[in-house]
Order: structure tokens, then sequence, then C-alpha cells
């Protein structure tokens, strides 16, 4: 028995699109041991939360809204599967923060977008003094290739997300899909409520400007860009952000 | 590789140096294992673990926290000899097999790490203050800067965890605070929360899943989970340290943006427990110290 958690994702307009960005949601076979029907309802949320308050140490109280977010409660109380009320509620909620860049513009500058792809540092919080923190004063990355492929000439990717590779040469760049592109980064949860993938435009501790959501829309969307050509032979792009 | 390290000290810099020469030959030996073909992650490791069977410089935590467990230390010059793991004062072989467990003197659920400080306080007479600093605090600098601070609370831990080597873990779950721990593990694996809007459980608990070109463990699995929670304290070689299971727990938090998970809370031993307890159901044994490529 597969959970299939894209079933009220949003799709009347771009189904292809919709449907393979979708698989971004999350697929938990259910085990033997059922953990996956169970996960620990035994312990209240209160109780849950003061184990929280007591074992962590937080630099600023905000911090503790990283394990109180109203999207993520819901999904968690439903095991990602929110009733149909539920679901229009948080995306309601979710595209209501979304915000564009100042020159109000869904596509930036895809070279700067293929750095944000890249990069993994950023939003990592740890105790004061603790040096492997993300510097906040340096621009975040996005990590896609932890979850995605997306150039076809970086050398390694995750797959928990869909292959990005050939993005707009697929979808093409119409104004709809400048939106939804560049939405869908912002906020996925604007579109699958409890989608697997990070909003990165909203939520305590986001890691992206509107800017760079931009960039990397144009980054998967630009014609020139290397997502939307075949493979350079024989070149392995270096690591610029290990 | 049984080379008894000659400095007693807790000072980690005298630790390091003290280890620096065998480093270097380790290093040095390591180039001829590096480049495993397409095999898994799982296989590659063991390969790598058998490699280097003889080889193991965590010998070395095994060996100065064998000296620092022993060594009168705290305003009551006490050494920890007497710590109670829960087979009974000073009982060390077979300990870590059952922990995290309950223990009635403090009324919670203890890991390793925790239950240290618990003697450090009881036996030793150290305040809480002291144990941030005098063994706390180093987990704040960065790995690179670790690998000349090797942590005195992981040598205490891979020592004691080396006695339960060569025992599967027996996590019977008997005291209500033990099912609630575990209960409380269980909910944070698969609770959603940080910035990253993950659980554990999108990692590790899916087969197959890679994320950035790394196949990722499913703790889920007992098989799987016995071997990798019966390899920590493990001697990580990226790092050139010996990591514990709360600071692996710690990195995956970390990198889901939350804040940082006290070493010994309620959560740490709550994380453990559910994974050792996932271990203890097949018959993988433990292997302190473990050795990893990275971890
Ligand atoms: C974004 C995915 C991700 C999430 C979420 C995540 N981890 Fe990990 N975890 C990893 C990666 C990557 C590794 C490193 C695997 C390697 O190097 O072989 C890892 C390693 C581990 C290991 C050690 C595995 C080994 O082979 O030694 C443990 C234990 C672990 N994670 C537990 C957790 C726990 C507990 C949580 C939740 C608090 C968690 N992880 C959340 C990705 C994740």
């Amino acid at each position: 028995m597969q959970f299939n958690f894209c079933q009220y994702s949003f799709r009347p307009i771009l189904i292809g699109l919709s449907t393979s960005l979708c698989l971004a949601g999350i697929s938990l076979p259910v085990a033997a041991n059922d953990d996956n029907l169970d996960r620990g309802k035994a312990v209240s949320e209160a109780k849950f939360l003061e184990a929280v308050k007591s074992s962590f140490l937080v630099n600023h109280p905000d911090e503790w809204k990283r394990f109180t977010d109203p999207t993520l409660k819901i999904c968690n109380q439903t095991l990602d599967k929110p009733s149909i009320e539920q679901a229009n509620a948080i995306r309601k909620l979710e595209k209501a923060n979304i915000t564009l860049p100042k020159d109000g513009q869904y596509m930036g500058d895809w070279q700067k977008g293929q750095m944000w792809v890249e990069g993994a540092h950023g939003g990592r919080i740890g105790f004061p003094g603790f040096v492997d923190a993300d510097d906040p004063s340096k621009p975040n990355g996005a990590n896609c290739y932890a979850c995605h492929a997306v150039d076809p000439n970086f050398p390694q990717h995750g797959n928990m997300g869909p292959s990005l590779t050939n993005y707009g040469k697929l979808r093409g760049q119409s104004a709809a899909i400048q939106k939804y592109t560049y939405e869908y980064i912002f906020n996925a949860k604007a579109y699958n409520p409890c989608s697997l993938m990070p909003r990165f435009g909203s939520g305590e501790g986001h890691l992206l400007t509107a800017e760079q959501v931009a960039d990397i829309t144009a980054f998967l969307l630009d014609p020139k860009s290397p997502v939307n050509n075949p493979k350079v032979d024989g070149e392995v792009k270096k690591l610029s952000h290990p | 590789m049984k080379t008894r390290s000659k400095s007693a000290s807790p000072s980690p810099k005298g630790l390091a140096s003290t280890h620096r020469k065998a480093w270097l030959v380790f290093l040095c030996s390591t180039t001829v294992v590096t480049g495993f073909a397409q095999a898994s992650d799982d296989a590659k490791f063991s390969a790598y673990r058998d490699a280097l069977a003889d080889g193991n410089p965590g010998e070395f935590w095994v060996d100065d926290g064998e000296d620092l467990f022993f060594k009168k230390a705290g305003p009551k010059n006490a050494s920890l000899e007497k710590c109670d793991f829960g087979l009974g004062p000073g009982v060390l072989e077979g300990a870590y097999a059952q922990m995290p467990r309950y223990f009635s003197d403090t009324d919670r659920v203890e890991s390793l790490e925790g239950r240290l400080m618990t003697c450090m306080k009881t036996l030793q007479g150290l305040d809480d203050k002291q144990i941030q600093e005098q063994y706390l605090n180093i987990h704040y600098l960065n790995a690179a800067e670790e690998d000349n601070r090797v942590s005195p609370l992981a040598q205490l831990a891979t020592f004691v965890a080396s006695k339960s080597s060569e025992m599967p873990f027996q996590i019977a779950l008997d005291h209500p605070k033990e099912q609630h721990a575990y209960e409380l593990g269980k909910k944070t694996f698969w609770h959603r929360m940080g910035a990253m809007d993950l659980s554990c459980a999108h990692c590790h608990a899916v087969p197959g899943r890679v994320l950035r070109g790394v196949e990722l463990p499913v703790m889920t699995d007992p098989e799987r989970a016995g071997k990798v929670m019966g390899a920590f304290p493990a001697y990580v070689n990226k790092d050139g340290n010996v990591r514990t299971q709360w600071w692996r727990n710690e990195r995956c938090l970390l990198a889901m943006r939350l804040p940082w998970l006290k070493t010994g809370s309620e959560i740490d031993a709550a994380l453990i427990l559910y994974q050792v307890k996932k271990a203890s159901e097949s018959d993988e044994k433990i292997a302190v110290p473990g050795i990893k490529p990275r971890a």
C-alpha cells in the first residue's frame, strides 16, 4: 500500500507539469511494523513540545517556530493526507505569503540561479560559537541536487524529487509556466499541501529571497541554461559549492 | 592496534599530538581503499571496515577513555569506576547493549553519554557548568578544528561501549518511561519539522532513497539499524575523529535546520532508543569502535 499525497494537488491547467512536480510529494511505503501509520501518536503534541523545549538550545525564541509550523502540524496530524478542507486551507495560507521580486518579474538571471541551485550553504543553526552553523551574512543556496537531477553536467544528484533536466525544453516559457515554476519553488505547499519539498521563500528559517527564486526559475526555463541543453561531452562540473 | 597512549590527560591538545603520528600512518594507508566501484554504500562500508580491521584509530579512544574513566577528577576527586550503567556499579560488560534505559536514581531514561554526565555529577561532584565547559563546549567547534580536538566524552563513551562489542542490542522497554521514550523517539523520527519541512523518516524510512549522490540507510530496517547503530561510537575517517550516536543524530537535525540537540537530553535519548530498538530486532552485533569513511 502506498500513500499518494499528491491526490489533492492542483492540476487543472498544467497537467503534465503538475504531475511531474507532484512526485516530490511523499510516498512512504507502509512498513510491516506500521510505524508509518502510528508515528508516535501515543505522545501528545503538548508532551512532544515539552520534550523539545528541554532538549534543544535556541539562539533566539523564534527558532522554536521551526517545531510548530501550522501547515506541517496538519500534515503531521493527518499523516500527510489532509482532508479537502484542510488542503484548501493550507493552499490558501501558503499562496498568501508568496511575493514577487522587486522588479515584478518571475524570471531573473539564470547564471545566478545556477549558483543558488548548487549551493548548500544556508539555514543551519547551532549554538553560539558553533562554527558549522551557516554564516547568515552570506547568500543561501537551495541545494536542489540533494533531491533533483537538474543540470546534466552536475556530477551528483538525489532521487527524492523528479528530474528537472530539460525542464524548460519540455514546457516552454509561457507566462503560465513562469508563474507556476516561480510559485512552486517559492512555496510548493501552495500547490501540493503536504509536499515533500521545502518552502524556499516562506516559513520560519526559509532559505531564499524572492530574487533568488526568480534566478532559479530562469535557470530552469531559459533556453540558454545548461538545464535545457545536452550534456557537454567529457565535462564534469567541478563542485563550486561543496 | 592496541598501542596504549602515554597521555592520560584529558587535555584534548595533549592527546592530539600523541595521536597525530598514528593518524598520518593511517591516512597514508587508506589511499588503497578509497576507489570503490559502484557497489552499494553498505557493501562499500563493509569492504572499508575489513580493509582497516586491524588499523582502527578508534582504538585510541578506547584506551584514552579507559584512562579517563579510572582517573580521579572533579571536586570529589573520584573516578567514574563506580558508575552504574544499569547492571550495577562498575559493571561495564554488556551495559551499552541495553542503553538508553531507565535509571531510578534520576527517574529518567538516559543515553550512554547522558549517564556518563550523571555520574560526573554524582560521583565526581561536577556541576552543569563544569560539564559544559570541560566536555560539551568542544562540540561547538567545526569539523576541521575538531581534528585536533578530541572530545573526552566521546573517549569515555567509546571505552564503555567497547565493553559491549560482540553483543547484540537488547532493548526490552520494560519500564513505562522506556516505553514513553521509545514512543517519543518514534514521534520525533516521523515528525515533519525544521526549515526543510522534513522528518527523519523521509530520508531514513524509504528504501532506495539517494541524497545528492549518497545512499540513505533505512533506519527502520532492523538489519541496517543494527549495523549502523552498533558501529557508534565510530572512527570517521573524513573527520579524523570518533563520533557518537548523539553526534550523528545532531548532524541530521542540523541539516533539517533545527536548533541544537543537547547531549543527554530527553529527545537525544529518545531518538537513540527508537533506532537501537530497531537494531535489537536483528542479530547484528555491536562492533565498537566502528570505522566509517564518513558519517
Ligand atoms: C535530508 C535527508 C535526511 C534527513 C531528514 C535525516 N537524515 Fe540522517 N542521514 C542523511 C545522510 C545524507 C546521512 C549520511 C549517510 C552516509 O554518509 O552514509 C545520514 C546519516 C544518518 C545516520 C548514520 C548512518 C550511518 O550509516 O552511519 C543516522 C543514525 C541518521 N542519519 C539518523 C537520522 C535521524 C535520527 C534523523 C532525524 C532527526 C535524520 N537522520 C534525518 C540524511 C538525512
